[in-house]
């Protein structure tokens, strides 16, 4: 039993993990329609930043949290300003415009940091309970609670602001919102606003749990797509639902079929969602 | 006449751009028209998840070409090395591979890393008759065809076999888990030390194998914790063994021993993982201080040239670099000396009688383009040092069970 129990621990944390991964990709998608295939290379962007302000400024890493938070807004602005001068097809033009500009951050980084791998190593501590056979690391309990942090932070945003009223209806219908006198052009720009600040958050702890080198955003920018289709369009709990039961279904397939299984279990319950709830888990099904 | 006048323009301005497209074709390349160098083509990947390893190999060949080149060259031709990117994918590999070959006519082929990335290159140097010398190579199937144009410095059963011995002999375990890559080299390497080890006696519960840039190993440590072996052995590359040994400080597993052959026997492995380094073994060909007996001043000459070179000291898979490109700068001196033209078969007949005496290795390929004594030692991580502590005869130090214990 206890077997199990560790199993969820580790997949909360890990899906957790996913899911500040993907926040920042669903809601710009969600409210500007841009598909930004960069979203990875701008988390390892933020590691980077994390990993500099770690190592040779002997940043605390909880500190480096904040820093990149403010820090990757200033580099999101800028690239939602170049994506505002896309024509139509939007969605198609954005994609290939974002796909230039991460190539071009993975060259960047490589010739910046090197190809070496580099790792965020803050040696939290870790806690084994006494005649359990379980462990639980302040490293996991940190991905849990910023996952919730960060989702709750959002929902309120979204739901309880004028303004995150406005994200909401430029999600469900642009020219409708367009119509009731939002400016759309402004909802986009607080999107990337927000998408920073989430990119910000998310960079620290993948260098912290995973490693960073310039062509890791190809990775990270997956988990952000797979958790999107998961969890529909600027839904953030459902982002945050999404990434536990992606996190949990590699778990118990790497328990019971073993660990090479689980990018293919994962695959098998998206085409699956797909099939049966092709808005995603927390979207009512439309008609 | 309008039509045919326009014909007619339209016809030559047709044949100009024709011509202007096929003119790079067929105009000599360069290095072939001067006749007054030596062109060498690499191949390695030096941007996508392998271009860690793939920077590494590059320098090591870069710093061999440039020692000849200091040196006068090869008999009396200056050399010019031609570096492609493969980006860490096959296809483009075979793509520049076919530049290299056509286009700038290379006399020899150097370079990568993994074996789904050499194998494809193994292949165009076979059809084109282009000695191909591959400095990271593990896969048996590659020399198994007897390929005359393939060779590579390094062999798997150098890494299996003495990391079989001291997992057996040395560390006596009773039970082993390995965890491996879904990659070819690494599968076959899993496989032969398996084999091995139950032919030791050596239980081996549990085998399992990972997508390299796998996130989370908590599952897998979960199982060996429950599977109460003696010895993990990772056949995971650099990058993740450094998600596993971190994942491994996070609560204790019972294990006496941790091995790695890819990632732990690096510097900037140890620099990374700091204190969670210390104890772990991983097995190298060479590092600085730990060379083939007998080449120790040429080791410390190489490492502080390299260091001086490019700022930082060399590794093990450096050395594969380095070691493969002087085998194929010896085999093309040995044919300009005898004054035949350094033609594909010339080269490869050379390659095939070379012997060399290399930090790395004695350098002496058999009949399939494998080293003949190609073996690797392993080194225990102790105060952020590697210490040889097996095979006995390279060993400096002794294992040091209580730092080993995770």
């Amino acid at each position: 039993m206890w077997v199990w129990v560790q199993i969820l621990i580790s997949s909360l944390s890990l899906g957790s993990f996913y899911a500040l991964v993907a926040l920042g990709f669903s809601l710009i998608l969600g409210i500007t329609q841009a598909f930004n295939l960069a979203h990875g290379d701008l988390i390892i962007l933020s590691g980077y930043l994390a990993f500099a302000l770690w190592k040779f400024y002997q940043v605390p890493f909880f500190w480096t949290l904040p820093l990149c938070l403010l820090a990757m807004p200033l580099v999101l602005l800028p690239l939602q300003m170049l994506l505002r001068q896309v024509k139509e097809p939007y969605g198609l033009n954005t994609l290939v415009v974002t796909f230039g500009i991460a190539l071009l951050l993975q060259n960047a980084m490589l010739v910046v940091f090197s190809a070496d791998y580099r790792l965020i190593r803050p040696d939290l501590p870790h806690y084994t309970f006494p005649e359990l056979p379980l462990t639980f690391t302040l490293n996991q309990a940190t991905l849990l609670v910023l996952s919730l942090a960060a989702t709750g932070l959002v929902h309120l945003v979204l739901r309880r602001t004028f303004l995150g009223k406005a994200l909401r209806a430029t999600i469900e219908d642009r020219e409708a919102a367009q119509l009731a006198g939002i400016n759309v052009k402004q909802m986009g720009l607080v999107a990337f606003g927000l998408g920073g600040l989430l990119i910000g958050l998310a960079g620290p702890l993948y260098g912290q749990n995973m490693y960073l080198y310039p062509a890791a955003g190809t990775e990270a920018t997956l988990i952000a797509i797979v958790i999107t289709i998961f969890a529909g369009l600027g839904r953030s709990r459902g982002i945050l639902l999404g990434g536990w039961l992606l996190g949990l279904a590699e778990s118990v397939a790497a328990l019971t079929l073993g660990i090479r299984w689980r990018e293919l279990v994962s695959a098998a319950v998206l085409l699956i969602l797909l099939y049966f709830k092709p808005e995603g888990i927390s979207s009512a099904r439309e008609g | 006449m309008r039509l045919i006048k326009s014909g007619c323009c339209g016809l030559s301005r047709f044949v100009i751009l024709l011509g202007c497209c096929l003119f790079p074709l067929i105009w000599p390349a360069p290095g072939a028209a001067a006749g007054q160098e030596i062109v060498i083509g690499e191949i390695n990947p030096l941007s996508g998840h392998l271009a860690k390893h793939g920077a590494e190999i590059h320098e090591g060949v870069l710093y061999a070409v440039e020692e000849a080149n200091s040196r006068g060259g090869l008999g009396g031709y200056p050399l010019r090395l031609i570096s492609r990117d493969d980006q860490s994918k096959p296809e483009v590999a075979i793509n520049q591979a076919q530049n290299l070959i056509h286009r700038e006519k290379v006399v020899g082929l150097l370079g990568g890393y993994v074996d789904s990335l050499v194998g494809p290159i193994s292949e165009l140097a076979a059809k084109y008759r282009v000695p191909y010398v591959a400095s990271a190579s593990l896969q048996r199937s590659l020399t198994a065809r007897k390929n005359p144009y393939f060779f590579r410095v390094s062999r798997l059963d150098g890494l299996v076999r003495p990391l079989c011995q001291f997992t057996a002999q040395a560390m006596k375990a009773k039970r082993v888990a390995i965890l491996h890559t879904a990659t070819p080299g690494s599968a076959e390497f899993a496989a032969s030390v398996k084999s091995c080890l139950e032919k030791a006696g050596v239980d081996v519960p549990l085998l399992e194998k990972f997508r390299p840039g796998c996130p989370d190993f908590s599952v897998f440590l979960l199982k060996v914790r429950q599977a109460k072996v003696d010895v993990l052995i990772s056949g995971g590359f650099y990058a993740d063994n450094l998600i596993l040994v971190r994942q491994m400080q996070e609560g204790p597993l019972g294990l006496r021993a941790f091995v790695a052959p890819w990632g732990v026997a690096y510097q900037s492995f140890v620099a990374e993982m700091g204190r969670g380094a210390e104890g772990l073994f991983g097995t190298c060909a060479w590092n600085p201080g730990i060379t083939l007996p007998g080449t120790e001043r040429v080791s410390q000459t190489f490492v502080e040239g390299f260091r001086q070179r490019f700022g930082q000291p060399p590794n093990t898979t450096t050395m594969h670099g380095y070691t493969s490109a002087r085998a194929l700068l010896a085999a093309i001196d040995a044919v300009l000396t005898t004054g035949v033209k350094p033609t594909g078969e010339a080269i490869s007949q050379a390659l095939r009688q070379l012997d060399l005496s290399l930090p790395m290795e004695r350098l002496k390929f058999d009949e399939y383009g494998d080293p003949r004594f190609y073996q690797q030692v392993v080194v225990q991580i102790q105060g952020r040092q590697m210490v040889p502590v097996y095979p006995l005869e390279r060993a400096t130090g002794q294992v040091d069970e209580s730092l080993a214990r995770r």
